[in-house]
């Protein structure tokens, strides 16, 4: 299983082919959904024109952000490495690449409440977006333990 | 001609209307940046992220956490509105639901 270390200030993301060709698959299917759950996220502001300003100024460079994550894991994973070095810097990428693509597959799941993880059916379980929601969330748990030692 | 001798009145600039003190220091430098719950997002990344943009130690940004989580949302942070809205676009560039407003 994929795994996440910390050695001599570096941080390393172990992951056979296996798991990269998984992951680059989960990258493919979920990439073109990643902006549909900022629809529904909270506006910045409550006052429209400073809201306008916001999406026209500043909302082009998250989405542009949120791409480069994506494709930064993606050029990794595709290197044919089993080791993966990251820089913080990466490792932020990933956990933001990471926590992106969560939020997309909870959205296609349609999970609206906390407890998610208590109430799925088994229906739901076996979808492959449920299976994204836990093994993204098993390596943000390993990078945020690997950042955070 | 003639010639006026008495002197031409000047209009008396209106006073300006300072605002006061308490209102523009609260628009300028109160606005609260609020962390929404959401399902999906992580407890540990939560943390990670409040430590990361705001400088808080994990016992601060775990509180504000749970604060979050057991709430629905936290002011995580009191900043003028430029610097606020910084904070916002990268908590949004985190993923994390966040707001910016006057108190």
């Amino acid at each position: 299983m994929a795994s996440v270390l910390r050695r001599r200030g570096r941080i390393q993301v172990k992951v056979d082919s296996r798991e990269r060709q998984a992951l680059i698959g989960i990258l493919d299917s979920l990439s073109p959904r990643l902006a549909a759950p900022l629809a529904k996220a909270p506006r910045a502001y409550d006052e429209a024109d400073l809201q306008a300003e916001y999406d026209r100024w500043v909302r082009p460079d998250i989405d542009k952000g949120r791409e480069a994550d994506v494709n930064m894991v993606r050029d990794a994973l595709s290197g044919g490495e089993d080791t993966l070095p990251l820089t913080e810097a990466q490792a932020l990428a990933w956990l933001r690449a990471f926590n992106h693509l969560r939020v997309a597959a909870g959205e296609i799941l349609g999970i609206e409440g906390d407890g998610w993880e208590d109430t799925a059916t088994d229906a739901t379980k076996q979808r492959p977006e449920y299976g994204v929601l836990i093994a993204l969330g098993y390596l943000q748990e390993e990078l945020v333990a690997a950042m955070g030692s | 001609m003639a010639t006026s001798t008495t002197p031409t009145p000047t209009k008396a600039p209106a006073p300006s209307k300072a605002p006061d003190r308490q209102e523009r220091d609260q628009r300028e430098f109160g606005w609260n940046v609020m962390v929404w719950n959401d399902p999906i997002t992580l407890m540990s990344y939560v943390v990670l992220v409040l430590r990361r943009l705001f400088g808080y130690d994990h016992a601060t940004a775990t509180k504000l956490m749970l604060q979050v989580h057991n709430e629905g949302r936290a002011v995580v942070a009191t900043q003028p509105r430029e610097q606020a809205e910084v904070s916002v676009a990268q908590l949004h560039s985190f993923g994390l639901q966040a707001t910016l407003g006057r108190p």
